[in-house]
C-alpha cells in the first residue's frame, strides 16, 4: 500500500470514512512523514504530536473527518497562540474563526506551517523558525508568506494546509511549489483569532494538490458547498501589460499554452486606473501594518524591521487618495467581469529564485522577487475578489510555473471549475508532477 | 548625520521606538522607493475619483 500522504485529500477522507484506514493510522503516518521528510524544506517546524492525537477523541463527523492538515502561524488555535512567523505569542490561544470552521468539518491540525515573518514577504527567506526551502529544489524559495503551507503540500507531508493572503501570500507560494492556492473573497469567513482582522487586504486561503482537494478544503473553510460546474467555454480576460509582458518568456509561453489547451474564449481587457493600483495598495497596507512594540521589533530580521520603520515615515496624506483609487479600481474590475468570467495571467513572473539571492530576471531587468510578485497578485487584495494559482508545468530550471485567475466576489467555485477543467484537458499532467523530494 | 537620519531619528524618538542606527541606510532606501511610488496619488483628479464607501465582500454597487 502506498503512503496515505501520497493520496489526495479526497482519497484520505474517503479511506477514513470507509474504514480502510483509521484516523489514528492516518495521523501517525502523517507525523512520521513530516519528521522523515521536512528537514531540508522546514515547512512544518511545530508538530502537535500529543495534541493532534488528543484531537482524535472525538473528531467531529464532517466531510474531512480525521484528515490531518497544517495551519499557518497566523491563526490562533485553542492550544496555541498565533505567532505570525515570530517568536512572540501575538494572538492568545483561542479557537479562531477559520479553525472553528475547519474543525467542524472534521480536520485534525497536525502542525504549524512556517511562514514569512509577520507575513511581510513573498520568498519565505525570513522567519523565526528559519527559512523555507522549495521541495523542487531546497536551495530555492518556497515563497511567502504561506511558504510552509505550499511546501508541505508539494512535498506530500500533508494534502492540505490553511494559509492566508494579504498581497498574494497563498497564490505566490502555490506557484513556486507547484500546488493549487486559492485565496477566498475578503470577509467570507469569521476573522476572529486571525491576523487578517487587522487589515482590509487579508483573506484566508487553502493550499492543496489539485482543484478537487482545494474545493473540498475551501468548502469546509467557508462552511458552504462549492458546487462543481463545467469549466469549459469560459470567457477569459487577459491584461497584457505588465502581467504577461514583463514576465520570464518561458512563463508567458506556459501560460499561453495552458489557455490554448483549455479552449477558453480569450480576449484582452483594459483595466482603468490599474497603473495606480500599486500605490493605493502600498499606502493602505503601510497604514494598516503599523510598527510593533520595541521588544518584538528588535527580534525581527533587518529587512522586515526596516520595511516597517520606513513605512511608519510615509505621510498620511496619501491614505484618503488611496481609498478613492481603490474604489475606482473596484468599479473598473466589476466592469471587466461583465465581459469575462475570470481574468488571467501568470502568478509569479518567474520561477522561485535562490534563497540566498531572491531576485528574478525579467524583460524589464533584474528585480526583487517580492516587488514583481506582488505586482501580479495585489489586485485581488485591493478589491476583495478571490484568486487562484494553478500549476501549469515546469520551467527549464525544473521549478514550477503557476497560472493566476481572478473571479468576481464570491466566485470561488468558478475558479475551481476552471482549475479542474484545466486538469482534465491536460490529463492531470501538471497537478500530478511530483517534486524530487517526494519521489 | 544626514537630514533624513536626523528627521527619522526624531520621529522614532517621538513614538518611543528604538532604532538600530545601522538600519537607517536601508530604511532611507526603502522610504525613498515608497514615496516615489506613492507620489502618483498626489496627481489624481479628485473629481474623477469620488470618495465612496467600500465593502470588500461584495462587488461595488453600480454608480
Amino acid at each position: 500500500m502506498s503512503h496515505p500522504q501520497d493520496w489526495t485529500l479526497r482519497q484520505q477522507a474517503e479511506a477514513v470514512r470507509r474504514g480502510d484506514l483509521s484516523a489514528r493510522e492516518l495521523l501517525d503516518a502523517t507525523i512520521a512523514r513530516i519528521i522523515e521528510r521536512d528537514a531540508s524544506i522546514n515547512s512544518t517546524p511545530v508538530i502537535f504530536e500529543a495534541t493532534s492525537r488528543e484531537e482524535l477523541n472525538p473528531v467531529p463527523p464532517g466531510p474531512l473527518h480525521g484528515v490531518p492538515i497544517t495551519v499557518k502561524d497566523m491563526f490562533a488555535l485553542p492550544w496555541r497562540a498565533a505567532r505570525n512567523g515570530t517568536s512572540f505569542d501575538l494572538i492568545p490561544a483561542s479557537a479562531s474563526g477559520p479553525y472553528r470552521n475547519l474543525r467542524d468539518s472534521g480536520v485534525v491540525i497536525v502542525g504549524i506551517a512556517n511562514q514569512h515573518e509577520l507575513g511581510i514577504g513573498t520568498t519565505g527567506t525570513e522567519s523565526a523558525y528559519g527559512r523555507m526551502g522549495n521541495p523542487w529544489n531546497p536551495g530555492h524559495c518556497a515563497g511567502g508568506s504561506s511558504g510552509g503551507s505550499a511546501a508541505a503540500v508539494s512535498a506530500r507531508l500533508v494534502a492540505g494546509s490553511l494559509g492566508s493572503d494579504s498581497g498574494g501570500s497563498t497564490r505566490l507560494p502555490a506557484s513556486y511549489c507547484g500546488v493549487v492556492g486559492l485565496k477566498l473573497t475578503y470577509g467570507a469567513v469569521p476573522y476572529d483569532g486571525y491576523f487578517g482582522a487587522a487589515t482590509t487586504f487579508s483573506a484566508p486561503g487553502v493550499l492543496a494538490r489539485d482543484g478537487g482537494d482545494a474545493r473540498m478544503l475551501a468548502a469546509a473553510l467557508l462552511q458552504r458547498p462549492l458546487p462543481q460546474q463545467s469549466g469549459s467555454g469560459l470567457r477569459v480576460g487577459i491584461i497584457r501589460d505588465p502581467f504577461w509582458s514583463d514576465v520570464d518568456p518561458e512563463v508567458t509561453s506556459a501560460g499561453e499554452k495552458a489557455l490554448g489547451a483549455a479552449g477558453w474564449h480569450v480576449h484582452e481587457v483594459r483595466l482603468e486606473h490599474l497603473e495606480l493600483a500599486g500605490a493605493a495598495f502600498l499606502s493602505r497596507l503601510i497604514a494598516e501594518t503599523g510598527v510593533p512594540p520595541n521588544d518584538l521589533l528588535a527580534t525581527l530580521s533587518r529587512p522586515t524591521r526596516s520595511l516597517l520603520l520606513a513605512g511608519m515615515l510615509a505621510p498620511a496624506r496619501f491614505i484618503p487618495r488611496a481609498d478613492r483609487v481603490r474604489a475606482a479600481v473596484r468599479e473598473s474590475l466589476a466592469k471587466a467581469f461583465q465581459s469575462a468570467d475570470f481574468l488571467c495571467w501568470p502568478t509569479t513572473p518567474a520561477p522561485a529564485p535562490p534563497l540566498d539571492e531572491p531576485r528574478v530576471n525579467l524583460p524589464s531587468g533584474r528585480a526583487f522577487a517580492d516587488l514583481s510578485n506582488v505586482r501580479q497578485t495585489l489586485l485581488a487584495n485591493l478589491t476583495g475578489v478571490p484568486g487562484i494559482s494553478i500549476p501549469i508545468g515546469l520551467h527549464s530550471s525544473k521549478l514550477p510555473i503557476g497560472l493566476h485567475l481572478l473571479a468576481p466576489w464570491g466566485g470561488e467555485a468558478r475558479l475551481l471549475d476552471a482549475a479542474e477543467h484545466l486538469e482534465r484537458v491536460t490529463d492531470r499532467a501538471f497537478v500530478d508532477l511530483v517534486p524530487p523530494l517526494a519521489r | 548625520m544626514s537630514e533624513f537620519e536626523e528627521w527619522a531619528r526624531a520621529t522614532y524618538r517621538q513614538s518611543s521606538i528604538e532604532v538600530d542606527p545601522s538600519d537607517l541606510a536601508l530604511i532611507e532606501l526603502i522610504y525613498a522607493g515608497t514615496i516615489h511610488q506613492l507620489e502618483a496619488l498626489d496627481h489624481i483628479d479628485l473629481e474623477k475619483f469620488p470618495a465612496v464607501g467600500i465593502d470588500l465582500r461584495h462587488a461595488p454597487k453600480p454608480s
